[in-house]
């Protein structure tokens, strides 16, 4: 078994989507379905081995760093897992509710997607890791204009726009690279970058700071992300918070913690993830419309994981890791039952969602569900992940930032509060008799039951996030073994 | 007012882009991968083109990655622009001598891109170029022809097919050799057609894939929606 | 030396078109002339010198005559990454036209900021 089935799997699977397509609808929607399905396989035989050792898949059979090399370590395995599962969830509540045609073509960008964010995961290779951002950021785009409304459009092409300076200063840093090391393995790259000139150095890592910072929504380059999270499908939505950002930061940090090692970088980092969560949480408190409000409340949260990895400890990563986990499963939630609150009450503001407790129980209690977790009480997963963050601030001796996460917790508390009350206590006459599909519960139960199940033995995840944490912060090993 | 900030935000751009690679040595022969790229790609590829052997073989896994990112602006725009009663832009008749000798230029043009991409390994050139070529000779029937209609199933066959042939391609080098993309195949000798080993199959598979895609965007623009 | 600043007066150039402009279709230009402006600088990147193309087409040719063919294979991956940005863009403007009737974007109520 190798890493890069991964990769290529989803993809042959979205080249052979159309022939499926000639032959029969249904096999459309069932491709994906078993290609994820194999994937988890795939998954489950290689998470153990790699969370042991690396393993190093070479691609077209040259040694590094004249090859392309994939690197699937503890942490790849760990994401590529968490991938797999949110992608698989995501086919799953799709299944009913993309009823709008082109759906072949849904699958295909889907099936893209899942393939750019494995392989952003996996590469070795600084050029390649471009590559496979750009099959990434194209797919997203794509998905935001999905639905071909007006706002849809709007929100793409302005994604579109800031996505294509990403890519250019991405790729002008790479040029950069290339001229002076001379290789583009990121192994090799971390080797040799450090005989280039400081500011040669710096001025690269400000042009990667602004190309990943964008995909990872930092401050303040995150302003596509609110329109493209409410005007794409919900199930998209759920694919930016739980896949494409998840990938996005983890990129950027195996760059910074490769290349830039240094305690000023870190300190930036943590200053911008405060900024950049204290805008968001505030900013969604404003929202009128549910999947904004939502928007903003996961930037909030990658602000906190940013903070987390700005710490810099092994402790503070291992956390960072739990809260990435936390926050792909439960946003994932949240957008799964905002999408069919939406869907039924007709609107996309929160006034429209009053009473929709009673009379959409089981969708609206897992919306419940969400946002109790994500706020992080106990005994949902949230909790757990939220408090390792404080308590390795505090170890690193630093308290302004745990007192902005408490305050950043209430504002976020009172937010999706005022949602939840709103569903619950408010009274609307008005009944929608179309259903929930089943196929929808399922996906949100098994997220459900996953969130219940991390919350009360958090260390089956944390377990696995140690070896993650030293794979992210040893950058020796991780040039041993790339570069072999 | 955003003139000037623009202005402003761009000339600081500049002057540390310009500081950073004024620090470059310029003209100087290639080091590090490059090198070793050009002194052993006949020995390690077969291929006497050195940017084809590293588009394909040391690098071929960026190629599969360009394929899916022309195959995914197909798609989305497909998706973007989907429209079920999609009508034709009425675009103006050419006369008579455009007609006439576009008629004539199509096969042609079709047949030049097909050798580019044929010979990708020994000369300037390859699928993407070739697959390029194939489509200005549908560009130019559809602006000589207002009738001209491409035949869309074939198009998203051929591309399945040949995007398909290229992972078949990769897993066979899995399967039969050490890694995936692996040449699995004899080289022959440099500097024949019939060399390089699975070069000019991923090159062909591509020529075709290339074509058919930028055909399909084509179509798809040209038409009106709503 | 002039190639390098050439091509980022190039990027300097697209950048400002994408930042001013009010076209969308001007935009996309921009975005164009940004892609293209890397491509050159990539291509300097890695002359040599009174180097060849890096093709033994011929025997007697030396490596180290060559120029560096790394960098063009990058841009031959960029040049399409770049067209595949570009085709989406588009049909993104047409959509946008279809239901605003411009493509002025000062009349296009989110795409202000």
């Amino acid at each position: 078994m190798s890493p890069v089935h991964f990769i290529a799997i989803p993809l042959f699977a979205a080249f052979l989507i159309p022939l499926a397509g000639k032959v029969s609808k249904e096999l459309v929607k069932i491709i994906p379905g078993l290609v994820l399905l194999y994937l988890s396989f795939v998954s489950v035989t290689l998470f153990p081995i790699g969370t042991h050792h690396p393993v190093v898949e070479i691609i077209a059979g040259f040694k590094p760093p004249f090859g392309i090399t994939l690197y699937y370590g503890a942490i790849a395995a760990f994401l590529t897992t968490l991938i797999t599962l949110i992608g698989f969830v995501i086919w799953l509540y799709s299944y009913k509710f993309i009823i709008r045609e082109p759906i072949e073509k849904y699958y295909m960008l889907f099936m893209m997607l899942i393939t750019g964010s494995t392989g952003i995961v996996l590469t070795g290779d600084i050029f390649n890791l471009f590559v496979f951002f750009e099959i990434t950021s194209i797919a997203a785009y794509s998905l935001t204009a999905f639905l071909r409304d007006r706002d849809g459009a709007e929100a793409a092409f302005k994604y579109l726009l800031i996505g294509s300076f990403a890519s250019t200063f991405f790729l002008l840093a790479i040029a950069i690279i290339y001229a002076n090391v001379h290789t583009l393995n990121l192994a090799d790259i971390a080797v040799k970058i450090q005989d280039v000139p400081v500011t040669t150095r710096l001025f690269v890592l400000i042009l990667f700071l602004i190309g990943l910072g964008i995909e990872s929504e930092m401050f303040p380059l995150n302003g596509w992300a609110p329109d493209a999270y409410s005007q794409a499908p919900s199930p998209v939505g759920a694919v930016f918070g739980g896949i494409v950002v998840k990938a996005a930061v983890y990129s950027l940090m195996r760059i910074i913690f490769l290349m830039f090692n240094s305690h000023d970088v870190l300190h930036f980092l943590l200053v911008m993830g405060i900024i950049t969560m204290l805008i968001a949480e505030m900013s969604a408190m404003k929202q009128q419309q549910i999947k904004r409000m939502l928007a903003f409340s996961s930037i909030g949260q990658m602000g906190l994981v940013i903070i987390a990895f700005g710490i810099g400890t092994e402790p503070s990563v291992r956390a960072a890791m739990f809260q990435m986990f936390n926050h792909a499963l439960i946003k994932s939630l949240l957008f799964f039952s905002a999408g069919y609150l939406v869907f039924h009450s007709g609107s996309k503001k929160i006034s429209a969602l009053d009473g929709l407790g009673h009379d959409k129980p089981i969708t609206s209690f897992f919306f419940a569900f969400g946002a109790l977790a994500i706020i992080g009480l106990p005994p949902f997963s949230g909790f757990w992940s939220k408090l390792y963050i404080l308590l390795s601030i505090a170890d690193a001796g630093l308290m302004v930032p745990v007192v902005l996460i408490l305050i950043s917790s209430i504002i976020e508390a009172v937010y999706y509060l005022r949602v939840v009350s709103r569903l619950y206590f408010y009274k609307e006459e008005a009944t929608d008799v179309r259903r929930t599909p089943v196929s929808g519960l399922i996906a949100m139960g098994i997220l459900t039951v996953v969130i219940l199940l991390v919350g009360f033995y958090p260390n089956l995840i944390l377990n696995w996030m140690t070896p993650a944490a030293a794979d992210l912060l040893n950058k020796a090993s991780y040039i041993k073994f790339g570069l072999f | 007012m955003r003139k000037v900030i623009a202005i402003l935000l761009l000339f600081i751009i500049g002057y540390y882009s310009l500081d950073v690679l004024l620090k470059i040595p310029f003209g100087e022969s290639a080091g590090g991968v490059g090198k070793h790229y050009l002194e052993s790609t006949i020995k390690e590829t077969g291929a006497v083109n050195s940017v084809t052997a590293i588009v394909v073989s040391y690098r071929g896994f960026d190629t599969l990655g360009e394929v899916t990112v022309l195959f995914l602006a197909a798609t989305g725009l497909g998706a973007i622009l989907y429209d079920k009663k999609a009508k034709k832009r009425a675009l103006q008749n050419a006369s008579v001598i455009v007609k006439t000798s576009s008629k004539i230029i199509y096969p042609l043009i079709a047949l030049l891109g097909a050798y580019v991409f044929v010979h990708g390994h020994l000369t300037p050139g390859g699928g993407f170029q070739g697959g390029a070529i194939i489509a200005t000779g549908v560009l130019l029937m559809f602006i000589s022809y207002r009738s001209f209609e491409t035949n869309h199933k074939a198009l998203s066959i051929i591309e399945s097919l040949a995007g398909m042939t290229f992972v078949t391609i990769g897993f066979a080098g899995l399967i039969y050799g050490t890694s995936f993309l692996q040449n699995i195949l004899p080289f022959g000798i440099p500097g024949e057609l019939f060399s390089a080993g699975i070069i000019p199959l991923i090159y062909i598979a591509v020529g075709f894939k290339v074509g058919a895609e930028l055909t399909a965007l084509l179509d798809n623009l040209l038409k009106t929606i709503k | 030396m002039i190639y390098y600043a050439t091509s980022i007066l190039l990027i300097l150039i697209g950048m400002y078109a994408v930042l001013v402009k009010k076209n969308l279709i001007k935009i996309v230009i921009g975005l164009s002339i940004v892609d293209n402006g890397i491509h050159l600088l990539l291509i300097a990147i890695g002359y040599v010198k009174d180097g060849t193309a890096p093709i033994f087409s011929k025997p007697g040719l030396q490596a180290s005559q060559m120029v560096d063919p790394v960098p063009q294979a990058l841009v031959l991956t960029a040049i399409v990454i770049g067209l595949a940005v570009t085709a989406v863009a588009l049909s993104l403007i047409i959509r946008l036209y279809d239901h605003h009737k411009t493509l002025n974007i000062n009349k296009i109520r989110k795409l202000k900021w």
